[in-house]
């Protein structure tokens, strides 16, 4: 009988002296840091307790509005930035910040900060917590193995792909079943062939839309790839893609620099390391797409903001940033943090020529999104159902739907 | 047709019958089979023995899954639920099949009407009822939706039984002065337990395997039901073969069980909601 | 002695009169008795489509209700890109799902029970177990053909190159030309056993003498399933068709487990239920929700499958009559 009085306990009930904090994310690979770094926390701030809870990549967005909808949704979210930021900002569901509440937020890089930001209001809405870089990661030994070595420029990367091809080892672990992998693809094959950072600036204000030829042209590459990805990529989601590359049977996997952690974790004898998607001409030093990835951020209707606030603050020290950047191998916001990982020191390197990711920072901030749109119409170019200029005509109609600056281009 | 002929084909219906035995059953074995091995092992050697029994795939689920909490919280619903759907369904049917009244054709028209409703449609308003109700991230906000669902083919199999039950039975009780509750309890509702049971089985498999409403209502991890739970796992250890496959056979378990057990029950009664009489 | 059952739809026959002492007295007893589960059901299952169906007459910001809007969602999502390109792809998709299921599913079920039907040796053990995935949740079974059809290390490819077709393998949920079809085929696999079923019910009830008399009419096999015994199994076909129809317009779950929300690749996968729900709760990179354009959908499922259901109900009904 007592089992039916059970239902009534709604999700976020109170322990007895004792406060639980709910910490939601979509970072399940970084689960294991996570509980080590909340371990600290806790060990600092006895009666708090908080409880990291990852969501599938794909189903996050859907799972966190439908509960902030619904007023419920965890205590501390961790939440994504830019356009991804504002959908939960702007109808309230997020608890604003401050620099008294969060002192240590006045030391932040400026440009990080904006990501925290809410468009509207210019208020701070979250902890920023890494900012992220697309590479391409190599396996050093299957690298070796076949006698090639980094290259240069864009002709020798599709060189010795074929090489690597013939001698039977496949040469890209990357597929296309998930529509994101295939936008981190071209956020980091793209910018070298439609001029980085210039272009971002002339789309995004207006001066030209993704159907220029630059933006088509740079498309185009991507179908270059398709013969030294496996012949049935399009059927390979993430996990399988990671799979691949771990078990060391791909040698190249296209991805963002939030893996270097998982890599290490999960198969710790690869041998690997990064370059940057390689430029059209030797001598130039080659663009890289890097993004905000996202901030810590408290729900509004938390019940227990004190606590909440706590751990929010926890997480922009620098003991937080430098453990993070230990244990995970992401780049930090945090500033002052040392990073030690040799690969991640390639890639803060390879950043210093970053532009914006292109989507995910301009157009993702009402529907349909730059990246729903793009998604979808690239896993049609790339199984050959659509031409390059048709992904950039379908782009710029889509988004003309609320960028004024793309009707009747 | 001759007997002569009808041996003939024996071999071909056979043939065609255990070709599709074997498809059937040839992934659950497989999924079985597979969570007794490494993931290496799963890419390697799919189709035959595990090498090594292991049985730490299960032991993983079973606790970082949380198995046995979202299995308890399945059962807590689903229970609940058919208890709901049992006694309302019943005391609906009954004055529904043994009362006139004006509206008695009417009422029973409208309760029909819910088997052909896509519920689900009505997620957007139910959503919003169960906030304003409070009763979001609850597992009551799932017993009440499921109840409510059932209500519809319970009404019309109980409707059904209680209209054949003989019209002396209560005019008998009434005479010795029994109240309409006694009637009912004490000699209605025993006559038709076959029915109770009908619907019982015609329902607990879609309440148990329900994953929509869920996913909608439920944002606690400690509430997830079953098939909710075992999505959030596989979400979290997606490149772990060897685990997914034994959450897979673990969370499969208890329906299989049931249903080798009561087999038959459950092919009549499944059918019998659709089948009319 | 035992009341005919009644009909459904027909009213019941008038029982003897209530021996109540009050009118009143009878009528509280019939709201005891009729008010929880009418309560219940109005509540949670009439309240929440009506007020779907109103919803999509107004604007919405989130999930906050704002002015009256008429038919403006409507015309947003039949004539605006993307949506009306979404929609007719969903739609079209959903009337794929029908055919093949009633193609591939029903028919083979209808010879599957047919077979069962002569009642060859081990018919009872044939039973139990073609029903079995029946009984599976479709996220057990989502989750597990996922698995078996991954281009890479999953079983179906390496069955196939195991017996030398290997040209055969590919990428089965990933090509948009095969990937809603694989769905088909599992969400087949699951759901046969229903039918095979439902149908062997119905074979075994055509009254042995039927069969005799069409025997000794000198009918071959062939000739009397045709004549006897496929007249006689319409009722069960037009409840088959029917939940079929309806399922096949409500499909949800498997899409959603073995695909995701967004339906890829390029929304080769996409159906009616996966579009609404990304609208209503928030779309896969973003959480950008348009409730709106959500109860539009909901509201054109709700005319559709209510509709085609009745009368396809109706028009089924009347064959039934012809043919007994």
């Amino acid at each position: 009988m007592l089992l039916l009085l059970v239902p009534f306990y709604p999700g976020a009930a109170s322990g007895q002296g004792s406060v639980k904090l709910t910490f939601w994310s979509w970072r399940a690979e970084d689960k294991w840091a996570y509980d080590k770094m909340i371990q600290v926390f806790q060990q600092k701030n006895p009666g708090i307790t908080v409880e990291f809870i990852p969501f599938k990549q794909t189903e996050y967005n859907t799972i966190l509005s439908t509960a902030l909808t619904g007023g419920k949704g965890p205590d501390i979210i961790h939440l994504r930035a830019y356009g991804g930021l504002e959908t939960f900002t702007a109808p309230g569901y997020i608890a604003a910040l401050d620099y008294e509440t969060v002192p240590e937020l006045k030391n932040f890089s400026l440009t990080i900060m904006e990501g925290a930001k809410g468009r509207k209001d210019g208020k701070i809405y979250g902890v920023p917590f890494a900012s992220q870089t697309i590479v391409i990661y190599y396996n050093k030994k299957l690298f070796a193995q076949a006698g090639v070595t980094v290259p240069k420029t864009w002709d020798q990367f599709l060189g010795i792909m074929k090489t690597l091809k013939d001698k039977g080892i496949l040469p890209l672990a990357n597929g296309g079943k998930e529509g994101w992998t295939l936008e981190v693809l071209s956020g980091a094959i793209l910018p070298n062939f439609y001029g980085g950072s210039t272009f971002f600036e002339a789309v995004t204000r207006g001066q030209t839309s993704f159907k220029d030829p630059a933006y088509t042209g740079a498309l185009a590459k991507l179908l270059e790839l398709r013969p030294y990805m496996n012949p049935n990529f399009m059927g390979v989601d993430y996990a399988t893609m990671q799979q691949l590359f771990l078990n060391e049977q791909a040698a190249m996997f296209i991805g963002g620099s939030w893996e270097i952690g998982f890599f290490r974790a999960q198969n710790k004898n690869l041998d690997f390391d990064v370059f940057a998607s390689p430029p059209v001409k030797a001598g130039t030093i080659p663009w890289v797409s890097s993004f905000n990835d996202g901030n810590y951020g408290i729900n509004a209707k938390t019940p227990y903001m004190e606590q909440a606030k706590k751990f929010i603050r926890f997480t922009a020290t620098r003991e937080f940033g430098q453990m993070f950047a230990d244990m995970l191998a992401q780049n930090s916001a945090v500033p002052g943090v040392v990073i030690k990982d040799p690969v991640l020191k390639h890639v803060q390197e390879m950043n210093r020529k970053a532009t914006p990711y292109i989507m995910l920072v301009g157009f993702r901030w009402q529907a349909p999104t730059g990246s729903t749109l793009l998604q979808n119409a690239l896993q049609a170019m790339m199984a050959g159902q659509k031409t390059p200029e048709q992904v950039g005509e379908e782009v710029t109609r889509g988004l003309s739907a609320w960028v004024d600056a793309f009707r009747g281009r | 047709m001759s007997d002569a002929r009808r041996l003939s084909w024996q071999p071909l219906i056979q043939f065609v019958l255990v070709a599709n035995a074997v498809l059937v059953l040839a992934p659950m074995l497989i999924m079985g089979l597979s969570a007794f091995k490494t993931t290496r092992e799963i890419f390697q050697n799919p189709f035959g023995w595990p090498a090594v029994w292991r049985l730490e795939n299960f032991s993983r689920v079973w606790v970082e899954a949380r198995f046995a909490l979202y299995f308890r919280n399945s059962v807590i619903v689903t229970a609940a639920a058919i208890l709901i759907i049992l006694a309302l369904g019943a005391m609906a049917g009954y004055a529904l099949g043994r009362f006139r009244f004006k509206g008695n054709d009417l009422l029973y028209l409208y309760f029909l009407s819910g088997l052909m409703l896509p519920i689900r449609l009505g997620i957007i308003p139910l959503f919003i009822l169960m906030r304003d109700l409070r009763l979001l991230d609850t597992l009551w906000s799932l017993i009440l939706i499921y109840a409510a669902s059932g209500l519809p083919s319970a009404v019309f199999i109980l409707t059904g039984f209680f209209r054949t039950l003989p019209t002396d039975l209560d005019s008998a009780a009434r005479i010795d002065g029994a109240g309409e509750w006694l009637i009912f309890r004490r000699v209605m509702l025993p006559l038709v337990r076959p029915a109770l049971v009908i619907v019982l089985i015609y329902n607990v498999i879609p309440i148990w395997n329900d994953f929509f409403f869920p996913l909608v209502f439920i944002q606690s991890d400690r509430l997830k039901t079953l098939p909710l739970g075992m999505t959030a796992f596989f979400g979290q250890y997606y490149t772990d073969w060897a685990v997914l496959f034994a959450g897979l056979t673990l969370a499969a378990l208890p329906v299989i069980t049931l249903y080798v057990l009561l087999s038959q029950h459950f092919i009549r009664g499944l059918t019998a909601g659709a089948v009319k009489g | 002695m035992a009341q005919p059952l009644a009909p459904a739809g027909l009213p019941a026959r008038p029982l003897r009169p209530s021996r109540l002492s009050l009118r009143a007295g009878r009528r509280l007893w019939l709201l005891f008795f009729l008010g929880p589960a009418t309560l219940l059901f109005a509540l949670f299952m009439t309240y929440p489509i009506l007020s779907a169906l109103a919803f999509s007459f107004y604007g919405w910001e989130g999930i906050g209700r704002r002015g009256f809007v008429g038919l403006a969602n409507f015309v947003r999502l039949f004539a605006t890109f993307p949506y009306s390109q979404l929609l007719a792809n969903a739609f079209w998709h959903n009337v794929l799902v029908f055919i093949l299921t009633m193609l591939v599913q029903n028919i083979t079920a209808l010879g599957l029970a047919l077979l069962l039907a002569r009642g060859p040796w081990g018919t009872k053990v044939y039973r139990v177990i073609f029903f079995l995935p029946v009984t599976l949740s479709l996220v057990i079974v989502g989750f597990l053909w996922a698995l078996f059809l991954n281009p890479i290390f999953g079983i179906v490819n390496k069955l196939l190159a195991e017996i030398g077709a290997a040209a055969l393998g590919r990428a089965w949920l990933g090509d948009p030309q095969t990937a809603l079809i694989a769905l088909i085929l599992v969400n087949a696999w699951r759901w046969v056993g229903f039918p095979t079923i439902v149908f062997l019910a119905g074979i075994n009830a055509v009254p042995d003498e039927y069969l005799e008399a069409a025997r000794i009419d000198g009918a071959g096999e062939w000739q009397t399933i045709r004549h006897v015994i496929f007249p006689l199994l319409a009722p069960a076909v037009t409840i088959i068709v029917l939940l079929t129809f309806i399922g096949s317009f409500n499909w949800f779950e498997l899409p959603y487990v073995m695909q995701g929300v967004a339906g890829p690749p390029n929304r080769a996968t996409d159906v009616l239920s996966l579009f609404f729900y990304r609208l209503a709760f928030g779309e896969v990179d973003t959480g950008l929700q348009d409730i709106g354009i959500g109860s539009a959908i909901a509201v054109l499922m709700f005319v559709l499958l209510v509709a085609v259901s009745a009368v396809a109900a109706v028009l089924l009904r009347r064959r039934e009559v012809e043919m007994a």
